[in-house]
């Protein structure tokens, strides 16, 4: 029996992904006049993980192209060489590749493309250049042809708490697929003593052990060929330890290279020191035990920056809805590095429990069990409402404590309900930190200068959202790029700063989720946008406001771009972009104005799971209203209501005439048609403009869990979704959109 | 399989005398009366038979989909039987059974007058259906089977309830089944 390393894998591809992404961000920030340290140190520990993980796995392409990128990354950081704008691009190129092989590998396959020798050639090439003052370079090949090292292992086979399922004849097998193993001495009583000879290093080894045994038991220590006598063999627990909490590997969270940070940097210190059973707190205090060791400072800024991060972080989890945005410090270091720090923080509060269990301060679990989770609580506040309707017909003296306990219960679930729901929140950082490249590619093709401006990426919104929101934000982004800014020439005619800029911003406001994409560039052009509006036949209405002529760019085939790029200009894109947003039950606006540039406004809903509703009656069925839709309610007068010959009906409303739509008639309900000033109008915000709705009666405000129809049915027009109400009974959720498209297709 | 609820035929029961009989490769179905007409489906096809609760009406829906009930916590159609094959107007009260289907991974419930039996039937037992002309559809009917004397028609429930006339399904949707 061997050890399954496949079962390991989906870890690895995951935590590689969020390296390379920290890695593209680190790179993009990097100031090449000035480069940081810091950085650079952030940038070859992404890189180092990346390798370290890819040797233990296997995958010697992806192994041999981070080395090559190491190599060069170590002479940048250790300042043996200054990085230049070609390296960067090399490395984000290089960075592109892993993304490549990485997702080959996702799919079970080699990812094999001449461009991939072309980089590392270049890597070495550049490692190499002007080296000829500093120490020799490693070469830089698969690291399985490094020179072999011996390292000697030393354990207590009854202390090593094997996991079930393996046997040390596994560990063995899997210890010979790395390297050589020769087993020096191995009595039943005393410890067992094996040495291993590999180019692999201590990591790797140490890696191996880990997932079959506690590794605190086992001392890995570097060995001479010569001196490869067992006897001398130390127990260096306490270095050991040090290095395998550091390890990052399958600590699992978006941190996990940072968790990895002061392993990395303590390398090569620990091996030597004297064994101390420090907390995590304390470690990087401990750090001042080494004192003396060369790179001192610098390790110890390290961890100085961690927790001044771990105390920012905190204030990020708060959840409630409304935070106000530490924009200031957003804006300072506007790329991953932040994100990195964020998700560094919960890890650090747990510190003090994470020696025993090492590591393990969060998992990875898959988003539909999340979704189930949220399910059975959504059942569970719907039963709660169902047994307090009930209750609310006993006597409240007699019953009290009925009726304590039910308030209890509703305390408990509410709590619950938002703890399950703030699983799947996740700062819009991760959609946010891929526009650096986006803008940097995008303007670097078209010769423009722009530059991005990232606000807010610590706003939490569904994981679900999130996901979606990539596409339309990228495509806006790209908008404003291509037909926003201006060329560096006509900016300076126009008095502006040559560098155009565009900024990102999230924020909650009231419930949502506010994203705004604003750019400095020309703005929309309301004569060309009326002249291709008629040439393409666009009702128009005389003298439009400037809101339904900013509107058109979300026309389907509707491009104002001279010419066509591979960019933008197609006239396929803005279409979608809104329907997308509206699947969000979201809105979309546009402000601009000209020679100034564009604001479009994204509002989303926090979750795609509860809905802020009203509840309105119409006859005998139950309706929900989606909150964000209504603006206001009137009690309307009979001289309000107007008819208009072949048009159907009008109501006026504040001076306006607004399409008045009788739910009644559109979902041909039955029932006794009330009269037309005993309903109450509910004055609704669609695509379409301002409608009223008439309904007979408003009944309450509520959350709604949103359920789908097209689960077990079809889709129905006029409605988005269902819910379950208080008494049990199913509710139908209106959208308004639709339902002023089926009052004009009945008109 | 098949769960009760309260107000129901004891299955169970009814299972011993139906199931007595049948080979090896027989079949369990359940049937189920409509006005005169007793009809027979596939029994792996039911998850559960439960009582008729107030269903909430979809707008602009054929009429014999009453609406949607809440099944715990799940959104299920209500289809009236009774009303699609078009025998007679349908009276609820608190005898009026809902068989909760479970179909193409779809869960959907069909109003019935009444659940009589489970019957085990071999494949030979089921004879193919007259042609009925242009008056009746027979596409969704399997065949006519004899129990105990009395006929059973034997309706594919599956390929009834995914089937463009019913409307239950977005038939886009249906190409990835």
């Amino acid at each position: 029996m061997t050890i399954d390393m496949s079962q390991f894998y989906q870890v690895f591809f995951d935590e590689a992904s969020e390296h390379l992404a920290a890695m593209e961000g680190l790179l993009l920030d990097l100031d090449v006049e000035a480069p940081d340290l810091e950085t650079l140190n952030a940038i070859f520990r992404a890189a180092h993980s990346i390798k370290g993980g890819a040797g233990t796995f296997g995958f010697s392409d992806m192994a041999s192209l981070t080395h090559s990128l190491e190599s060069l990354l170590d002479r940048l950081r250790k300042q043996e060489a200054r990085p230049t704008v070609e390296m960067i691009d090399l490395f984000l190129r290089a960075g592109d590749l892993l993304k490549e092989q990485l997702a080959a590998h996702r799919q079970g396959g080699e990812f094999e493309d001449a461009r991939v020798e072309e980089v590392c050639r270049k890597l070495e090439a550049l490692s190499l250049a002007g080296s000829s003052t500093g120490p020799a370079p490693t070469p830089a090949t698969d690291p399985i042809q490094v020179a072999d090292r011996v390292w000697l292992v030393e354990f207590l086979p009854e202390s090593l708490k094997l996991q079930p399922g393996t046997d040390l004849q596994a560990l063995k097998q899997a210890l010979a697929e790395i390297g050589v193993l020769d087993v020096l001495s191995e009595d039943r009583e005393g410890p067992h003593r094996w040495r291993i000879t590999t180019g692999l290093d201590r990591e790797a080894i140490v890696e191996t052990f880990a997932f079959v045994c506690d590794v605190r038991e086992i001392s890995v220590r570097a060995g001479d060929v010569g001196v490869a006598s067992a006897g001398d063999a130390a127990v260096d627990e306490a270095g050991f330890t040090e290095e395998y909490d550091g390890f990052g590997l399958f600590s699992g969270a978006p941190g996990g290279e940072a968790v990895s940070d002061e392993e990395d940097d303590g390398f090569g210190f620990f091996p030597d020191a004297p064994g101390s059973e420090t907390l995590s707190d304390q470690e990087l205090d401990g750090f001042g035990l080494f004192g003396g060791s060369p790179g001192m400072d610098r390790v110890a800024a390290v961890s100085n920056r961690n927790r001044v991060d771990q105390e920012r972080g905190y204030g990020f989890f708060d959840t409630s809805p409304g935070v106000p945005e530490v924009e200031d410090d957003a804006a300072d270091k506007p790329t991953a590095a932040d994100t990195a720090s964020i998700a560094i923080a919960p890890k650090k509060a747990a510190g003090a429990a994470r020696r025993p269990s090492s590591g393990d301060s969060s998992i990875r679990v898959s988003v539909e069990k999340v979704d189930q989770l949220i399910n059975l609580v959504g059942e569970l506040v719907i039963t709660h409402a169902m047994l307090a309707e009930s209750a609310s017909r006993l006597d409240p003296v007699i019953n009290d404590r009925i009726f304590s306990g039910l308030s209890n219960l509703e305390r408990n679930s509410r709590d619950l309900q938002q703890a399950v729901m703030s699983i799947r929140m996740m700062p819009i950082s991760f959609v946010f930190n891929r526009f650096p490249r986006v803008v940097r590619d995008t303007a670097a093709s078209l010769g423009k200068r722009v530059s991005l401006k990232l606000i807010g990426e610590d706003t939490e919104l569904d994981k679900g959202l999130i996901e979606r929101m990539a596409d339309p934000l990228n495509h806006l982004v790209r908008n404003s790029i291509d037909h926003g800014i201006e060329t560096p020439e006509r900016r300076h005619e126009a008095g502006k700063p040559e560098t155009g800029e565009i900024i990102l911003r999230a924020s909650h406001r009231g419930g949502s989720v506010v994203v705004e994409v604003t750019d400095d560039g020309a703005g929309l052009n309301r004569d060309k946008l009326l002249a291709k509006a008629a040439k393409q036949g666009i009702q128009m209405p005389e003298n439009p406001s400037d809101k339904e002529v900013w509107q058109l760019i979300f026309h389907p085939g509707f491009s104002t771009a001279e010419r066509v790029t591979d960019i933008s200009g197609r006239g396929v894109g803005m279409d979608v972009v809104r329907r997308n947003i509206e699947e969000m039950n979201g809105r979309v606006d546009i402000d601009s104005y000209p020679g100034q540039g564009t604001h479009i406004t994204i509002r989303l809903p926090l979750t795609l799971a509860i809905l802020d509703g009203l509840s309105v009656r119409m006859g005998d069925e139950i309706f929900i209203l989606p909150l964000t839709a209504i603006q206001e309610s009137i009690q309307p007068r009979r001289e309000q209501f107007k008819s208009v010959a072949g048009r159907g009906q009008v109501v006026q409303v504040n001076g306006e005439y607004l399409p008045l739509v009788v739910l009644r008639d559109v979902f041909s309900l039955d029932g006794e048609p009330v009269q037309q000033e005993e309903g109450i109008l509910v004055i609704v915000d669609t695509v379409e403009g301002r409608a009223a709705l008439q309904v007979d009666e408003l009944v309450a405000q509520h959350q709604v869990v949103i359920k789908s129809l097209e689960t077990n049915y079809r889709k129905v027009e006029g409605v988005s979704g269902a819910t379950i109400m208080g008494d049990g009974r199913v509710a139908l959720i209106l959208d308004v959109d639709a339902l002023v498209r089926l009052n004009r297709k009945a008109a | 399989m098949v769960r009760l609820s309260d107000g129901v035929t004891n299955m169970n029961e009814d299972r011993k005398d139906g199931a007595a009989q049948g080979g090896e490769d027989s079949r369990e179905y359940l049937t189920f009366t409509l006005g005169d007409e007793e009809y027979g489906i596939d029994i792996l096809k039911v998850q559960e038979i439960r009582g008729y609760d107030a269903v909430t009406k979809i707008a602009n829906s054929p009429s014999f989909i009453k609406g949607v009930i809440n099944m715990r916590g799940i959104i299920v159609p209500i289809i009236d039987m009774r009303l699609k094959f078009n025998l007679g107007q349908a009276e609820y009260n608190q005898f009026t059974v809902v068989i909760i289907l479970n179909i193409a991974g779809r869960v959907l419930g069909i109003v019935v007058d009444g659940v009589s039996d489970v019957i085990a039937l071999d494949r030979e037992q089921v004879r193919p259906a007259p042609e009925f002309g242009a008056i009746l559809d027979t596409d969704y009917i399997d065949g006519l089977a004899t129990f105990d004397e009395r006929m059973v028609i034997m309706v594919d429930i599956e390929k009834l309830m995914t089937s463009g006339e019913m409307g239950l399904v977005d038939q886009a949707q249906m190409g990835a089944y």
